[in-house]
């Protein structure tokens, strides 16, 4: 039976663990601006990052808006998988078809979507104008905030989807017999529906999470120069700083903080709901 | 014996090898460059001279990162790429590019001597100046230790691209230059306060000067040409201070699967058809002494004989050794 793994093993052990190892010996490497690196063995590049405040600013404003991100998902996503879930088949499959429809077009095209509403001449700012409820046009674009409405927009398909699934799963006599116990809609929600969803909060979570803390474009795009997240920050250092050994650096400690997050959320909300 | 599947397959190979020779792959930018070299040089002279281009379009940072990362790859992916005078340096000094064969180029003999280089051929070349709307600005600056004047607080735009030009720009206004950046950190902290805004591409700072939210910039003479043929309302001055040129060069790279072809493309790239239409549709001026320039366009998108004797070249050298910290202290201390 473990032979059957075995193709899967060796794909992912060549085309992830290989680049993946390089790279790591790469982060240990010297930067040279005459030579792009020099073989070394020191944990210089990791000590910086973590030591600057810059970097460390970085960091907090990547995991603020990928935290921002997933808890939003999480809390418009939950009512539209639970009626997903619970749709007439007939009606569910135009219904999926809707939720993924969002996924067909691509960041880039979607961001120039959202820079055309929120720019200073764009559709909202136009509409508030010609309302006379603004004389200056808002600062919409180049925010936190419009990266948060982005990568949302991004990910909650994601989100609605994986919980759907596990609703579906579900059996809905359980919502019934607490309704005829007494527990209101949101009583046989909290006590009932959510319990048993957890494996799809933390399901949802965890791939949201992880798309939110490696987002490029929408950062690029709707965030401006200004603004920094981790995966624009690596792909600077290796394409116009040609800092190879410092990206590489980054790109592990923005792997290494995915990661502790993850494991550390799943386990405090599996533990939770497990009692 | 020697079966009629290998007698054929035998056949076939000088053709394969004669496609091989012909195909040339040219890593270029796209949109109007990459428009202007398929019409004004593969069209035009390529493809008649026996050569199959394929170009493989991306910016210029992405190609070279992919240039460093296949560079101890046997087989490259590019047969002749374009970058910047200052970029091509860089991979140059990590031997990335063949020396430029004697007489391979048989059009390097047209070429304006100062911009030839060893390991590199020129293409095309411009310089940089001050672009400003005369409807928000009356009166005209004269000098980049102009745009420091708070009369330009909040209207100075600058693109963040070219943030190592501004670099220079400000060491420049601070006494230093080309081989000095240090006085550049200061006077940089200066323009911050004065409300500089920074946009993340040469288009949305368009957009801006076009919508008025900025009326002055920094930039290429050669995109402000453009940028006016677009409808922008934009004149340009050539700073007291002298500009500093700008040359967008091409390299064979030592891992190139055709490098005699590539040679065969670069000497295409100096015909003066092509030459001509990069000055008439993108204002950049030709790198070749005989390519026809009317004057009307020669005025527009050229210097004069007083401003070119100013003109000043960038220390490549220097520069590349300053790569890291002008990306840090653009990013931590002028954006951040």
């Amino acid at each position: 039976m473990a032979a059957l793994v075995l193709p899967a093993g060796l794909l992912v052990l060549l085309l992830l663990v290989a680049p993946m190892a390089m790279l790591f010996r790469i982060s240990l490497n010297e930067y040279s601006p005459t030579q792009l690196m020099l073989e070394a063995l020191q944990p210089g590049n990791y000590l910086r990052a973590l030591a600057d405040p810059y970097y460390q600013g970085v960091m907090g404003t990547t995991m603020t808006v990928a935290l921002s991100c997933t808890a939003i998902c999480l809390v418009i996503g939950f009512p539209a998988a639970w009626w997903l879930a619970r749709m007439d088949s007939k009606q569910k499959s135009l219904a999926v078809i809707l939720t993924v429809f969002p996924l067909l077009v691509g960041n880039v095209v979607r961001s120039a979507g959202w820079m055309a509403l929120l720019g200073r001449d764009g559709a909202i700012n136009a509409a508030l104008r010609g309302l006379g409820i603004i004389s200056e046009p808002l600062q919409l674009l180049y925010t936190q905030g419009a990266v948060i409405v982005g990568i949302v927009a991004v990910v909650a398909p994601y989100m609605i989807l994986t919980l759907s699934a596990v609703i579906e799963g579900i059996p809905r006599n359980l919502e019934e017999a607490a309704a005829n116990l007494g527990a209101g809609p949101l009583t046989a929600f909290r006590r009932v529906v959510l319990p048993l969803a957890v494996p799809g909060v933390v399901a949802g979570s965890v791939l949201v999470f992880i798309l939110c803390m490696n987002a490029y474009a929408t950062p690029v795009l709707l965030g401006g120069p200004q603004f920094k997240m981790m995966a624009p920050a690596v792909y600077d250092q290796f394409v116009r700083g040609t800092n190879w050994p410092f990206g590489a650096a980054l790109a592990f400690l923005l792997l290494v903080v995915t990661l502790a997050l993850t494991v550390l959320g799943s386990a405090v909300v599996g533990r939770k709901y497990r009692r | 014996m020697i079966s009629r599947r290998a007698l054929g397959a035998a056949a076939l190979l000088p053709v394969a090898a004669r496609a091989q020779d012909a195909r040339v792959v040219m890593g270029t930018w796209g949109g109007d460059y990459g428009e202007i070299l398929r019409q004004g040089v593969d069209q035009a002279v390529a493809t008649p001279r026996g050569l199959e281009v394929v170009q493989e379009i991306a910016p210029a940072p992405t190609r070279k990162t992919k240039l460093l990362a296949e560079r101890q790859a046997r087989r490259g992916s590019m047969d002749v790429v374009g970058l910047s005078d200052v970029d091509m340096y860089e991979l140059a000094q990590l031997g990335l590019f063949e020396p430029v064969p004697e007489g391979a180029v048989p059009g390097l003999g047209r070429v304006i001597p100062s911009l030839k280089r060893a390991y590199a051929v020129p293409h095309i070349y411009s310089a940089r100046v001050i672009l400003y709307n005369p409807n928000l600005v009356p009166v005209p600056p004269r000098s980049y230790a102009d745009l420091w004047d708070a009369k330009y607080r909040g209207k100075v735009g600058l693109s963040d691209l070219l943030y190592a030009q501004y670099v220079e720009t400000a060491a420049i206004v601070g006494g230093g230059g080309p081989s000095n950046f240090e006085p550049a950190w200061q006077k940089l902290r200066e323009w911050k306060a004065l409300g500089a805004r920074v946009y993340s591409s040469n288009e949305q700072l368009a957009a801006a000067l076009k919508s008025e939210e900025v009326a002055v910039t920094v930039m290429w003479l050669a995109r402000g040409f453009m940028w006016k043929q677009a409808g922008i309302p934009l004149e340009h001055v050539v700073p007291d201070e002298g500009a500093t040129s700008i040359t967008y060069e091409m390299a064979v790279p030592k891992n190139a699967r055709n490098k005699e072809g590539g040679w065969r493309y670069v000497d295409a790239m100096l015909d003066v058809r092509g030459q001509a239409a990069f000055a008439a549709r993108m204002g950049y001026v030709p790198t070749v002494t005989d390519a026809p320039l009317p004057a009307e366009l020669a005025r527009q998108i050229s210097l004069t004989e007083a401003q070119q004797a100013k003109l000043r070249t960038p220390d490549y050298a220097y520069q590349a050794s300053m790569a890291g910290r002008l990306l840090d202290f653009w990013n931590k201390e002028f954006k951040g």
